[in-house]
């Protein structure tokens, strides 16, 4: 088997052999990415109102849905009416600490049966319960650590008490959030992307990032769009104008 | 060298292409749609011509330190618990996850769609090793039941109506169903969700790597790229070397131009961004993080002449526009690479013998050239490979003679002066209608397929002195 050093070695060699096509650059890396980050933060907020329907219009283009209600506690209802009209029963949702809200209780006595998922490391057994679970489940219910206007995209972060599985296995996503989280364009993402790497996020984080843009789509039978081939087949967006509470990860 | 030659020539491959009226079909709507979404979604997008340079420009400043970006991205795989593997030939890389596979007892692999895994043939081995691999792309599932291989990058089942898949779906499924794509998938969706949920092990590509933080980025529209990376207890990504980018600034770039050239989309629907196994608190995950980097032929060409080929970020848009392809289409090709990428990345992996033919399935237009997101010169590297083709005795005969000669001519301006008037009188008897549609002996070859102009009447160079002559007077 080919060696790291070996590898590198013949890499090395053909390099040496040229100097390349053209003088160029590759881009240069923001040198505080979080004091930027937040910087930008401040500009984006006195924007919000205009970049909220730039994201709506972009997120209607691919698919999504947008509902807005005034405060967090409105969120569950608009949950259980999208749950109602389609007829959807089972709810697997993000941990109340991650998604600013508690959505379990309130959905319940709405007549959902709603599991939230635990807030640390739990036994290989339970998580694999828990899979079968989401597998199962109408809805998933989750936050949105990012929000692109431009390309009307949601992003999720996994970690503690923020499955994957939530935004993926269910038929139906519907992901919670605020002006803190909305970007107006990718390349401001990959700001957010930079800070999130230098630390602007808790080691409770997991390893998978997933910027969702709409309902999972195919064209491969005769280039006809056929929505939910793998991934959810409705995304729902719910923006809570005065913000959800306090988010941990 | 490392994929087999095709059975048949290239002739006899392309002209059953033409000869297939629903394929012809097929071709012309499907490159015909994705031009037009391409065209209009960069035409959203004014910043999007300045961005391609930016990404130009970032492929090769990666190349010109190639070994320093691989290291870094090594080392953050690693310190995030991954396992890196370096595969210097097709056949190594499917050794690496073979031994993953034996290690860990897999007895089903689920994988996203990776042209990757399919240049190293990887399927077949999983198979051989007892390992039954499932491809999850709708697409690439249908023609893994169809035993066939993809026809388009990105579109890997184009060259099947819904009648077929409705078929193949009631042969191999044991579904009757209508030919319905709604239906269809549906079926399909079923099928490959008791499969994600069985699967031991994920295989993925790769659309990029990210060295700054050890990131592989997956970019699909389905969502089966989250499952593979996502459910099974194990995952492996096998990533061609030029795949890496320094930072996460780059990736951004290269996101907002790839889905547009491809699909016209703004963002494919999932870019997943996989950082590792799972980690504490995490409720999915695998337990094990391989990534395999690739050489198989690539390393060669860091200071050969497809060097530029290595900033490919396979989107296909060159197919879409190229005149060949869309006539003969994918599977004409005979390797995993079709298009004029394809032809490049053809001679990358097998050598420039693979594509002594192939070289000229190009009428060096250029369309490949302006469609594509990083502006690879794909003409300048194929004419490059018709002379190394040339010089290389790989030709055949008639051709080398006949292109020598031409050369000889046209550098010597009295005998090409010469040897028009001589052709004037000797292309009398095969000009029909203003064009010679047919010549004798081994140059009727020429003209098979193409109708050639005559020696004009008065040539360039007579007309000119003519001129001067009366400029003088």
């Amino acid at each position: 088997m080919t060696t790291r050093a070996e590898f590198l070695r013949r890499i090395r060699t053909e390099m040496g052999r040229t100097s390349g096509l053209f003088p160029a650059e590759t881009s240069a890396r923001p040198a505080q990415p979080r004091e930027r980050l937040e910087l930008l933060r401040r500009e984006l907020a006195e924007r919000w109102r205009e970049n909220l329907r730039h994201f709506q219009r972009e997120f209607e283009r691919v698919g999504g849905v947008l509902h807005r209600v005034t405060v967090a506690a409105e969120v569950p209802d608009a949950i259980a009416a999208l749950a109602a009209e389609r007829g959807l029963q089972r709810v697997v949702a993000w941990h109340p600490d991650a998604l600013g809200l508690d959505v379990a209780a309130p959905l319940a006595a709405r007549g959902l049966t709603t599991s939230t998922a635990p807030a640390a490391e739990v036994a290989a057994a339970e998580r694999e319960q828990r899979r079968a679970l989401a597998a199962a489940a109408d809805l998933g219910v989750t936050g949105a650590d990012l929000a692109i206007a431009e390309t009307g995209t949601l992003v999720v972060v996994s970690g503690a008490g923020r499955p994957r599985s939530a935004s993926l296995l269910p038929p139906c996503h519907v992901a919670v959030f605020d002006r803190e989280v909305l970007v107006e364009s990718l390349l401001q993402a990959g700001l957010v992307l930079e800070a999130w790497h230098d630390g602007a996020t808790s080691e409770a984080r997991g390893a998978s990032i997933n910027f969702i843009t709409g309902p999972s789509r195919t064209a491969d039978i005769e280039l006809t769009l056929t929505r939910g081939v793998h991934g959810p087949k409705e995304v729902h967006a719910v923006f809570v104008e005065q913000g959800l509470g306090p988010r941990r990860g | 060298m490392s994929e087999p030659a095709p059975a048949t020539p290239l002739r006899e491959r392309a002209g059953r292409a033409l000869a297939d009226p629903f394929l012809q079909e097929a071709l012309t709507i499907a490159t015909t749609k994705f031009i037009g979404l391409r065209r209009e979604a960069f035409g959203e997008f004014p910043e999007g011509e300045a961005l391609r340079d930016r990404a130009r420009a970032i492929k090769e400043a990666t190349l010109q330190h190639l070994d320093q970006h691989l290291e870094r991205l090594i080392d953050n795989v690693e310190r995030r618990g991954g396992h890196v593997h370096y595969a210097t030939s097709g056949e190594e890389a499917r050794e690496v996850v073979l031994a993953i596979a034996r290690r860990t007892r897999a007895r089903m692999a689920v994988k996203s769609k990776s042209m990757a895994t399919e240049e190293i043939h990887l399927n077949e081995a999983l198979e051989a090793a007892g390992v039954t691999p499932v491809e999850t792309d709708l697409g690439e599932y249908i023609i893994q039941l169809a035993h066939e291989r993809p026809s388009h990058i990105i579109a890997p089942a184009i060259h099947k109506t819904k009648g077929q898949v409705a078929e193949l779906f009631a042969r191999e499924l044991g579904r009757e169903t209508q030919p319905d794509p709604e239906v269809l998938t549906r079926i399909a969706r079923a099928e490959l969700r008791e499969k994600f949920l069985q699967a031991d092990m994920g295989i993925s590509g790769a659309n990029f790597g990210v060295a700054d933080t050890g990131t592989i980025v997956l970019v699909t529209n389905e969502g089966n790229g989250r499952m593979v990376t996502s459910l099974p207890r194990v995952h492996v990504a096998v990533m061609g070397v030029e795949k890496v980018i320094p930072s996460m600034t780059d990736l951004a770039v290269f996101l907002a131009i790839l889905a547009k050239s491809a699909t016209g989309q703004k963002l494919s629907v999932y870019t997943s961004l996989v950082n590792g196994p799972r980690r504490g608190g995490e409720l999915e995950g695998p337990e094990e993080f391989h990534l395999v980097l690739l050489d198989n032929g690539r390393i060669g060409q860091v200071a050969g002449p497809l060097r530029e080929a290595l900033s490919c970020l396979r989107c296909g848009a060159c197919l879409n526009v190229c005149p060949v392809y869309r006539q003969i289409g994918g599977h004409a090709y005979g390797y995993t690479y079709p298009g004029p990428i394809g032809i490049l990345l053809t001679a990358m992996l097998n050598g420039a013998g693979a594509v002594k033919d192939l070289a000229h399935a190009s009428s060096l237009c250029g369309a490949c050239a302006d469609a594509c997101p990083v502006r690879i010169d794909i003409p300048r590297m194929l004419i490059e490979l018709r002379r190394e083709v040339g010089e290389r005795r790989i030709a055949p005969w008639p051709e080398r003679v006949a292109f020598g000669a031409f050369g000889r001519v046209l550098r010597r301006p009295v005998v090409y002066r010469l040897a028009t008037r001589l052709g004037r009188v000797l292309q009398r008897p095969f000009v029909r209608r203003g064009s010679i549609r047919r010549l004798p002996l081994f140059l009727g070859d020429w003209t098979r397929t193409r109708d050639l102009p005559p020696i004009a009447a008065r040539t360039f160079q007579e007309r000119w002195a003519a001129l001067e002559r009366e400029g003088l007077s």
